[in-house]
């Protein structure tokens, strides 16, 4: 079968309603009868609400109703509850605390941005306006910000049941003591303590809601700005508001880009949902970007000390680290997961670290929660072992891309060759990491850096190069795997494909798409396999009432999953066609070949076209005895393995000794991600990646002061990447297969933001070891001027 | 946020706590403020429009005065609120005399902010915070020639 499609950068097709203006987001809905809620939030980080008065707020004109905790408290509403369950390394249960969708009054408030009371009017502006005339008393209490403080005695407590704010501790890989003896064995020993700073996803489209309760059906339906429709009506339903899950529907119409933080089930999407049926009205609630900044999930936060050994020859011994990881107030859907089984599990990295442990305290603080961003414990993974190759280099004064290709762990194919068990639990499925490198290096012109870098050490423009080599597991996830690992549901995929009487093609996938091109690559693979145009083929995505189920998008894992699911529907409407096209042809179907769109007797120029099987198929007039009419499959497909997509990035930093500004250069990526379906979709994922994944390195960052206020909530404040922050990226890639599904793909949409972030702040550090500050080990991110400034000057 | 700062004043020390103590004269020199009512024993009242940056909010609350030694020094206690957040800061406040005819008022103190007002434009705060002492200061001695 030749491909047409597959391996093509063809334009996407959504894109023409994204920038025309005609996507469909859920603000833009307006229902009848809609009405708008104002949620009304604590101030206050820790504070006890002593009474609240929304007599005022209930008499102004146009507003309908005003809902506090105390009403959802009676109705019997549950919290929002967490997706995955992890257990301490006792064996106790994690510290699951009830999330509530209102604080009710005599509790307390656990972050700034708790939501306390919910004004519902016939327009924003007057729910804002009467959402002031609620009186709420507080009674402030000290607030604790920091995961590495929350733990200590006498810190404020967040939940009276879990002490010490500990939510659970956790660990992974060898024998602890196996692990202090390499180290204490080891020749060298790099030691580094650091933090991975706080980050805040910001989607461009805020968050938004809409509840509509039908009393004619007594149905539901919630459109919400989310990444998972499915799993949110599950969790909704099934765990919060009691709803059987048949009464609701859950579309998540187009969505403005999500990053990991539109996966979770929000308190927002329960509370519209419920008052929508208190009122018998639809209810609108669309956050502000002010209130994103204290209501969405944010990702990150971790501080480490972190340990390699080395032998004498530079050959890694041994890795041990203590991280203390910040959850926020309340466990979101998959927080539990991130620090623990997408982090601990990564940080074989490339290498052959022969003893590897990892001792994880996750901690409560009163702050939004943390949950998944972009890479989801594979940043911070990548980041720890990225950055502890860089600087046990400079220390052991050899090269770094050398101390690295030293490590690797050998090429294998895994269908030759095995693939490769770590000593964290996962099993890689193939790769060739040296060649990633080899080739970065060779981009770079290796060589010709070190010179122009030896003159530049001379002026006040110091010049740097970092090297970050990273891989991910992707393809979340196989069932039986994560089950047992404490996810509270199983993470296959649907692919459902019905051919249309006239051979047109509507395919239905659980993979949700806000940004990652769907609705293009996976018509690309579908007009492949069916030799039909691309034209023929739409993708439907995002409503539970059309699609069967589906667990989401997340963890790169939509191609390699979602895809996956696609073609074991395609797979079984080619052999049902093939039955009706023999009958056509009068001939045997072991004797027919599919290809270019038609069924062939092999041998002969005989041959019916897709579209006329099509036809038959809903027109079975002559048909083959016994075989039902249609064109129309399902399939869920659940992987064998996660993927493993990997790389090397390499940074070029110019440091202004004067000023402590760092300039970015130039970027090289080069990237496997399996096979490729688009490579032009493919780039403008990785290049989004690098944009998130620099911004963490050189821009962004939350912060709290200790009365666990954000102080800087806003764009004037908090300092996202802009394009001339950002040098042309140079791109390149090879493709090594995924052996175990059958589009040998693995994924592409967190590579960037996984393996950039360690690249450029090792060229920071490498421009200022080159200037002369060769005791410079780390420099906190976002690597500010005044932070360079302050470690060339201290 | 920390509130410092200090102004010779053209008038003597005497003439500057007794405007300091009044209510009509501070309504008319604190910028932003629309409404100074006492309500009991060095207790008050206020109302105030106050523009920061992008955030511009109505704030109401109380304001009392403790730890009063005439005429050298006293501490202003704030706490005010509004839909974009709450303040809540004390200010210590030192009169020196200077001679005769000026005076020295330095203040120094420390504001705890919450909501909106916290999380937006932070690092321009302090220069709000400047400008809006500047004002003051510029107002009082307006009050002090007529």
């Amino acid at each position: 079968m030749s491909n047409k499609y597959i391996g093509k950068a063809v334009k996407r097709v959504e894109d023409k309603r994204f920038i025309t203006g005609k996507g469909k987001y859920t603000d833009d809905m307006i229902l009848p009868g809609q009405t708008y809620a104002y949620i009304i939030r604590s101030p206050y980080a820790h504070a006890k609400i002593k009474s609240i008065d929304i007599s005022q707020a209930l008499t102004a004109e146009g507003v309908v109703a005003v809902f506090t905790g105390d009403d959802i408290a009676q109705s019997g509403i549950n919290g929002v509850p967490a997706g995955w369950q992890v257990n301490f390394k006792n064996g106790d249960i994690m510290k699951e605390p009830p999330h509530p969708l209102l604080v009710g009054t005599g509790s307390t408030v656990k972050h700034v941005g708790d939501a306390v009371a919910v004004v519902i009017a016939e327009s924003k502006e007057i729910a804002a306006d009467a959402a002031e005339l609620v009186e709420i008393d507080y009674e402030v209490f000290d607030a604790v910000v920091n995961p590495a403080d929350a733990v200590k005695d006498g810190a404020p407590l967040v939940h009276e049941s879990a002490p010490n704010n500990i939510a659970f501790d956790w660990e992974i890989g060898n024998p602890k003591a196996e692990v202090d003896e390499a180290i204490a064995n080891s020749h060298h020993v790099t030691s580094l303590e650091f933090v991975n700073q706080r980050m805040v996803p910001n989607p461009i489209e805020p968050r938004s809601a809409i509840g509509l309760y039908e009393p004619s059906s007594d149905r539901y339906t919630l459109y919400t700005s989310t990444q998972n429709p499915h799993l949110i009506r599950l969790l909704m339903c099934a765990f919060v508001l009691g709803i059987p899950e048949h009464k609701v529907r859950v579309v998540g119409p187009d969505v403005g880009g999500g990053f990991g933080s539109k996966i979770f089930h929000y308190t927002e999407e329960a509370l519209v949902t419920w008052c929508s049926k208190q009122i018998e009205r639809p209810v609108k609630w669309t956050s502000e970007r002010s209130e994103a900044f204290i209501t969405d999930a944010h990702g990150r936060d971790h501080v480490t000390h972190a340990e390699m050994g080395f032998d004498k020859d530079g050959n890694v011994t041994a890795l041990r680290i203590k991280t203390f990881a910040n959850l926020g107030a309340y466990l979101s859907t998959f927080a539990p997961a991130v620090p623990t089984y997408l982090h601990g599990t990564l940080l074989q990295g490339l290498y052959t670290t022969p003893k590897i442990h990892l001792d994880m305290t996750c901690a409560f603080t009163h702050t939004n929660a943390v949950d998944a961003y972009r890479g989801a414990g594979r940043p911070e993974a990548t980041y720890l072992l990225e950055r502890l190759m860089d600087l046990a280099a400079h220390e052991m004064g050899v090269d770094p891309v050398e101390l690295r290709l030293k490590n690797f762990i050998p090429p294998f194919d895994g269908v030759n060759q095995p693939g490769y068990q770590t000593q964290v639990a996962l099993q890689y499925d193939s790769g060739n990491y040296h060649e990633v490198l080899r080739r970065g290096v060779a981009m770079l012109g290796y060589e010709e850096f070190r010179k122009a870098q030896a003159e530049a050490a001379q002026s006040n423009k110091l010049l740097g190069v970092g090297f970050s080599t990273y891989i991910e597991a992707c393809g979340i996830a196989p069932s039986a795997v994560v089950g047992a690992l404490g996810a509270r549901a199983g993470l296959y995929e649907v692919g459902q494909v019905r051919v249309q009487p006239t051979g047109k093609v509507s395919v239905y996938t659980g993979a949700h798409s806000h940004g990652q091109g769907h609705e293009t690559t996976f018509a690309q693979v579908v007009a492949d396999k069916l030799g039909i145009p691309l034209e023929d083929v739409e993708i439907h995505h995002g409503d539970t009432e059309t699609v069967a189920f589906g667990m989401g998008t997340y963890g790169s894992r939509s191609l390699a999953v979602g895809g996956s699911a696609i073609v074991k529907s395609l797979e079984k409407i080619i052999e049902k066609g093939a039955k009706i096209a023999a009958h056509k042809l009068e001939a045997n179907v072991d004797d027919l070949t599919f290809a270019d769109g038609k069924y062939t007797v092999n041998g002969t120029d005989k041959s019916v076209a897709f579209g006329d099987v099509a036809l038959t198929a809903y027109v079975p007039h002559n048909y083959p005895a016994g075989l039902e009419p249609g064109l129309d499959f399902s399939s869920f497909y659940d992987p064998a393995n996660f993927t493993y997509p990997y790389g090397c990035h390499i940074a070029v930093v110019e440091v202004d000794k004067e000023t402590g500004k760092v300039s970015l250069k130039r970027f090289i990526a080069v990237d496997d991600v399996g096979n490729v379906i688009n490579p032009m979709i493919v780039d403008g994922q990785i290049h989004g990646g690098l944009a998130q994944g620099i911004g963490q390195a050189l821009l962004e960052g939350a912060i709290f002061d200790e009365n666990g206020q954000l102080i800087n909530g806003s764009y004037m404040d908090y300092c996202m990447p802009r394009a001339d922050d950002l040098p042309m990226f140079e791109l390149d890639r090879t493709e090594t297969p995924c052996p175990h599904n059958p589009l040998g793909v693995k994924g592409a949409g967190e590579a960037g933001c996984i393996g950039s972030t360690p690249a450029v702040v090792n060229a920071v550090l490498d421009a200022l070891w080159s200037g002369g500050f060769g005791h410079v080990k780390d420099i906190l991110m976002p690597t500010t001027p005044e932070r360079v400034w302050r470690a060339m000057n201290s | 946020m920390q509130l410092t700062g200090s102004h010779t004043l053209a008038a003597p020390i005497e003439k500057v706590w007794q405007m300091l103590m009044d209510t009509d004269i501070l309504a008319k020199i604190v910028p932003g403020v629309s409404r100074l009512e006492k309500t009991g024993e060095n207790q008050f009242e206020a109302i105030s429009e106050i523009k920061l940056g992008p955030v511009s909010g109505k704030f109401s609350g109380g304001l009392t005065l403790s730890d009063i030694i005439e005429p050298s020094t006293f501490t202003l206690n704030v706490s005010q609120n509004s839909k974009i957040g709450n303040a809540d800061a004390s200010i210590k406040i030192n009169l020196v005399s200077v001679d005769a005819q000026q005076t020295e008022i330095s203040f120094d103190g420390d504001a705890k902010l919450s909501g909106l007002l916290a999380r937006t434009g932070q690092r321009v705060l302090s220069g709000v915070a400047n400008t809006l002492t500047k004002q003051f200061f510029s107002n009082f001695e307006e009050e002090i020639v007529s």
